[in-house]
């Protein structure tokens, strides 16, 4: 008999907020973490502003409960402030956090860490302090490094499908828990920002220099955010153990692929389309039973034409409220999925729906159009959050209340 | 895994060090090498890709597409029902490009090809393009774990759907990068040795190798089985040679079977005086009068070398022989081969079991 999973916890850390508490806040009085850059050092600080964590690696360090200097990359840091937080959300034992599985979704791994220090790392003659960086461009280094940290030993596994890394991450620990391989699974991600990072998609000439406008007519790119969340599932058996009240359940989930291009979305939106669809069915929910989409919603003319088009053939006429937090975070990559999983948690626990923000002129492609103004006191039972990636991954999971 | 469903694997394609894409051969030519880098030995790819795409392509993203072409004509399939990948640290010589490029341009000027190129689930999302693959995508790059990690989602996919064809692929590069960057943690050897003494030295640090393989794994076996994959396990950083011993005894209880069922056991071992010690312990102990096989002297180490064995223990099955070069001390080989057990490490942090049977 597969198991039901129940989500009962989380933790999270964006550029609108070191934890939940500060997260909820900023969506609510629609902050965003939109400015010029001063934690990484670019020369892109100005011309390419982002959604930075205006926090030091030393104070990330603090508030992760670790010490500095001992080789935690910033995207470690981050990763572990959300998924402890998760830990303590769900109030989990140490028993409970060894024998649970840790899933964790990154793009880079310490990637930010190895270009600061790549000329000397390539020198074997030289000694010092950037020799805690050794392994930093391993991308599976921070996933163990963060089960180190709390004590997972069970089950780890590191998930890198670009910009949907850890939607992917959410469904296989469920996976794992359906087929009861685990009782708990602490699945997310993490993402620093890196002048890797923005320069590759700098490169790709999909940034925006201007705060991004998702789903607006006149979009003209992302921008760059960083930040972790890691959501803890536990299975139907797990909970009834422990007497817990969930916050939610994992209904259904899909993956799929586009099969278009490498780096671009199918215009008609196939894979987007296919993995809501996935998701639908495996909840065994119709179309009219979903109550808000958190999109994808990168803000590149390509994702949010394709994007729509794939809601626009699966809802029909009736397309539910959905809108990108996007502007609020920026894209935080491999982190995006948990991240909006989490605002999705947040909107069933408040009854809210977090509004598109910048969203002025309609897309003459689309018929319909996102939520442009905070909505409150919603009956909200069902959500889809979307999250895509380059290589053609479209990931999408349904969340509903419990 | 406990569940009712079976895993057979119906093709197989392997691009290693060794002559190991041909796959009529079995180790009948072998490669020395006497630099500790091994290097893949590589088909012509004109016969498994088309030459516009060729050209664009990275040595990595060729050796990989290439061998998931041999691993679909092996099965003969064409639409596997998703791809699955595994890293350790992908592409990492268009990350070096990239990130080269980047710093001595400071950051000015430049073009995306080694970005999307560097990409760890580039080969993933490439070969769904290439092969119009819609359905189940997805890459795990956790160090020594990832081909575990993508071989268990396929197991889980099969328990559901039992007829699909899933796509499970792995691919590490010999990088420059990374050989230098780990001299510090003495991951590779200080001296050179040729590869095939690697387990006759005394020193630490091991050999770099490098592979791209796939497997088609379905829950239905056919004509064109090579063997059936039973279970796959992974420790994480056991603390003790027992605690090591114990999950393998687990493991075994949990898929019905025991040490005396099992015709050779494929050796993880890599070669590294210090970090092999846990598995020299076991191989010297529990695993004693069970005959072995050795093989990271010919593919060398990397994160995800188990696919190495994975490909070793299927040819043994279905070829019902023992190459000469990768037997531990010499046995005879057993009139029939049924079981054959993998146990490995990775850095001695990652330690896998694979269990694999004839059909």
């Amino acid at each position: 008999m597969s198991q039901r999973v129940f989500i009962t916890g989380f933790g999270i850390i964006t550029s609108i907020g070191k934890n939940t508490t500060e997260n909820l806040a900023s969506l609510l009085h629609r902050r965003c973490g939109f400015g010029e850059l001063n934690v990484l050092d670019t020369i892109h600080s100005r011309t390419l502003p982002a959604c930075e964590i205006k926090l030091f690696n030393q104070e990330l360090c603090e508030l992760a409960g670790v010490p500095h200097g001992k080789g935690y990359t910033r995207t470690s840091l981050l990763g572990l402030i959300a998924l402890k937080e998760a830990i303590q959300s769900a109030s989990l034992s140490p028993a409970d956090v060894r024998e649970a599985g840790l899933l964790s979704g990154t793009t880079t791994g310490g990637i930010r860490e190895f270009e600061r220090h790549f000329y000397e790392l390539m020198d074997p003659q030289q000694k010092g302090d950037f020799a805690q960086f050794a392994d930093t461009a391993n991308p599976g280094e921070h996933g163990e490094r963060m089960a180190d940290a709390v004590g997972i030993k069970k089950y780890i596994a590191t998930l890198s499908t670009a910009c949907s890394s850890s939607a992917n991450s959410i469904m296989q620990g469920a996976q794992l828990i359906k087929h009861g391989k685990l009782d708990r699974a602490i699945c997310g991600g993490t993402e620093a920002l890196s002048r890797f990072t923005i320069n590759g998609f700098n490169s790709l000439m999909i940034v925006d220099p201007n705060h991004c406008r998702p789903f607006d007519n006149t979009r003209k790119g992302l921008n760059l955010g960083e930040g972790a969340a890691f959501l803890v599932l536990e299975s139907e058996r797990a909970v009834i153990e422990k007497r817990k009240t969930p916050l939610a359940e994992l209904r259904g989930y899909g993956n799929a692929n586009d099969a278009f291009h490498q780096t671009a979305s199918s215009p008609e939106g196939t894979g987007a389309y296919n993995a809501m669809n996935l998701a639908l069915t495996m909840a065994n929910l119709a179309p009219n039973q979903i109550d808000y989409i958190n999109a994808h919603g990168t803000a590149t003319e390509n994702n949010d034409l394709s994007e729509g088009f794939g809601i626009q053939t699966l809802f029909g006429g009736a397309v539910p409220l959905f809108s990108s937090t996007k502007p609020y975070t920026g894209h935080t990559l491999a982190a995006a999925g948990s991240i909006e999983a989490v605002y999705c948690l947040l909107g069933l626990q408040h009854r809210t729906v977090w509004p598109n923000i910048n969203f002025h002129e309609q897309m003459p492609e689309l018929s319909v159009s996102p939520v442009r103004e905070l909505k409150q006191e919603m009956d909200l039972k069902n959500v889809l959050s979307n999250s895509f990636g380059f290589g053609g991954n479209t990931s999408s999971i349904l969340i509903g209340l419990a | 895994m406990t569940g009712k469903a079976q895993y057979f694997i119906q093709g197989i394609g392997m691009i290693s060090p060794q002559k190991t894409f041909d796959n009529q051969m079995f180790l009948d030519e072998i490669t020395t090498y006497d630099q500790n880098v091994l290097t893949a030995v590589v088909p012509d790819f004109k016969a498994y890709i088309n030459p516009i795409q060729l050209r664009r392509l990275s040595r990595m993203l060729r050796i990989g597409l290439a061998s998931a072409t041999i691993c679909l004509r092996d099965a003969g399939i064409e639409h596997p029902d998703g791809i699955i990948t595994a890293t350790g640290y992908g592409f990492l010589d268009e990350t070096e490009k990239f990130l080269r490029e980047m710093l001595e341009m400071k950051e000015k000027q430049l073009t995306p090809t080694h970005f999307m190129q560097g990409t760890y689930n580039a080969l993933a999302g490439l070969e769904a393009v290439m092969i119009k693959c819609m359905g189940y995508n997805n890459t795990y790059v956790s160090k020594g774990f990832a081909f575990e990690n993508a071989l268990q989602d396929a197991m889980l996919h099969l328990e559901e759907h039992s007829a699909a064809h899933y796509l499970v692929g792995s691919y590490d590069e010999a990088a420059a990068v990374q050989f230098i960057a780990s001299i510090r943690e003495n991951h590779f050897k200080a001296e050179p040795i040729v590869n095939l003494n690697l387990f006759n030295t005394a020193t630490k640090g091991t050999i770099q190798g490098e592979g791209a393989a796939f497997f088609d794994l379905t829950g239905t076996r056919s004509e064109n089985t090579w063997c059936e994959l039973r279970d796959v396990a992974m420790v994480y950083r056991p603390e003790t040679k027992d605690a090591l011993a114990a999950s393998l005894s687990d493991f075994l209880k949990t898929n019905n079977t025991s040490l005396e069922e099992v015709d050779v056991w494929l050796n993880g071992i890599t070669g590294d005086a210090v970090r092999d010690v846990l598995l020299k312990a076991l191989e010297h102990s529990d695993l004693k009068s069970v005959p072995q096989a050795r093989y990271k002297h010919l593919c060398g180490d990397y994160c995800t070398a188990t696919s190495f064995a994975l490909w070793l223990g299927a040819s043994m099955l279905k070829k019902q022989s023992i190459p000469e070069v990768v037997k531990g001390p010499a046995f005879e080989t057993p009139k029939e081969i049924k079981t054959v057990l993998s146990v490995s490490h990775y850095m001695n942090r990652n330690y896998t079991f694979m269990l694999m049977q004839r059909v």
